[in-house]
């Protein structure tokens, strides 16, 4: 494990949704930048890394892996080796500092060359990105993910649109999930993204109707290369950040 | 159970995009597909193309625990029709 990467960073500051910070990962294909980024995992993250048997989500991790790293170290004045990424018993990572929990909320997504690393003081967050194209199967995940409402929102969409109008409620929903912390575990299309939000707001809340009182708010990221979003759990209270406005 | 494994990967090489595999690549049976860095679209898709394809109702919160072939395979040949 190195104290730095080797090469220029590819990861930029994208998005700063009231209090998190969201940075834009490059995951085009580059030999020295993922070389530089596997010498900064620990020997579990290099172990992982080693196992992925696909090119594609190998480099997507080390590369989003060592961002994080050296996002988090600048922002918890630590060193490199000093980080450690356990898991949860549903596969979402927390940060510790020297064995302790540290002071930071953080979640990571990709999808092909484009992934977000998001983080925040404290509450849960979860973010999600997918890069916009055409969607085999879209009827199929619209069962699979959506509510009756957005899918007849979707389906009055035509051409390009249509997938990216779903991917659009997609990531809202899949950010949501992840920040949750149970993800694949909770029926997506057991809540619906709110109307307004599904007209064209780039804000907005909603309550899961399996934690009534825990407030979420999803913020749409996307721009024309990929659809996003974060979501945030605002509640006043020890779990969420407080942030709701 | 042959059958099963191969009707379950021709249904992978149909419908998944994992950058840098090529269709036809034999499943390793003990890894799971979200850790082999299939994205979170496809692993839907594929759990709606699996309950068509075999005739079956997988809830989704039954399917996250079924995501080695190894184990898919399984619940198929005690389960599906």
């Amino acid at each position: 494990m190195t104290s730095a990467p080797a090469t220029a960073p590819w990861w930029h500051p994208f998005a700063t949704p009231e209090g998190a910070t969201v940075l834009h990962v490059d995951l085009t294909p580059d030999a020295a930048r993922e070389a530089g980024a596997s010498s900064w995992l620990d020997e579990e993250e290099a172990e992982r890394w080693r196992r992925y048997p696909y090119s594609g989500p190998r480099r997507q991790f080390a590369l989003c892996r060592a961002a994080l790293r050296a996002v988090l170290c600048e922002q918890l004045g630590c060193g490199n080796e000093e980080l450690s990424f356990p898991t949860s018993a549903h596969g979402k990572p927390a940060a510790l500092v020297g064995g302790e929990p540290a002071p930071v909320s953080f979640n990571v997504s990709h999808s092909g060359r484009h992934g977000l690393v998001a983080f925040a003081p404290g509450g849960r967050l979860g973010v999600d990105v997918e890069e916009l194209g055409p969607r085999r199967n879209l009827e199929l995940l619209m069962e699979g993910v959506l509510g009756p409402a957005e899918r007849a929102a979707v389906r009055s969409r035509e051409g390009p649109d249509q997938p990216r109008f779903f991917l659009r409620l997609w990531t809202m929903k899949e950010a949501l999930l992840k920040a949750h912390g149970r993800g694949f575990l909770l029926d997506a299309t057991a809540f619906e993204i709110p109307p307004a939000v599904r007209r064209g707001a780039t804000r907005g809340t909603l309550e899961l109707p399996q934690e009534p009182g825990v407030i979420w708010q999803l913020e749409e990221l996307g721009d024309e290369r990929f659809a996003a979003a974060l979501a945030r759990d605002v509640s006043p209270g020890p779990a969420g950040s407080g942030a709701q406005r | 159970m042959a059958a099963t494994e191969e009707r379950l990967r021709k249904l992978v090489d149909d419908n998944l995009e994992i950058d840098g595999r090529t269709a036809g690549e034999p499943l390793d049976p003990d890894r799971n597909i979200a850790e082999a860095g299939v994205p979170s679209t496809d692993i839907v898709a594929f759990w709606k193309l699996v309950n068509e394809e075999f005739g079956v109702d997988i809830p989704a919160e039954e399917f996250a625990g079924l995501l080695t072939p190894a184990a898919l395979v399984a619940y198929l040949d005690a389960n599906a029709a």
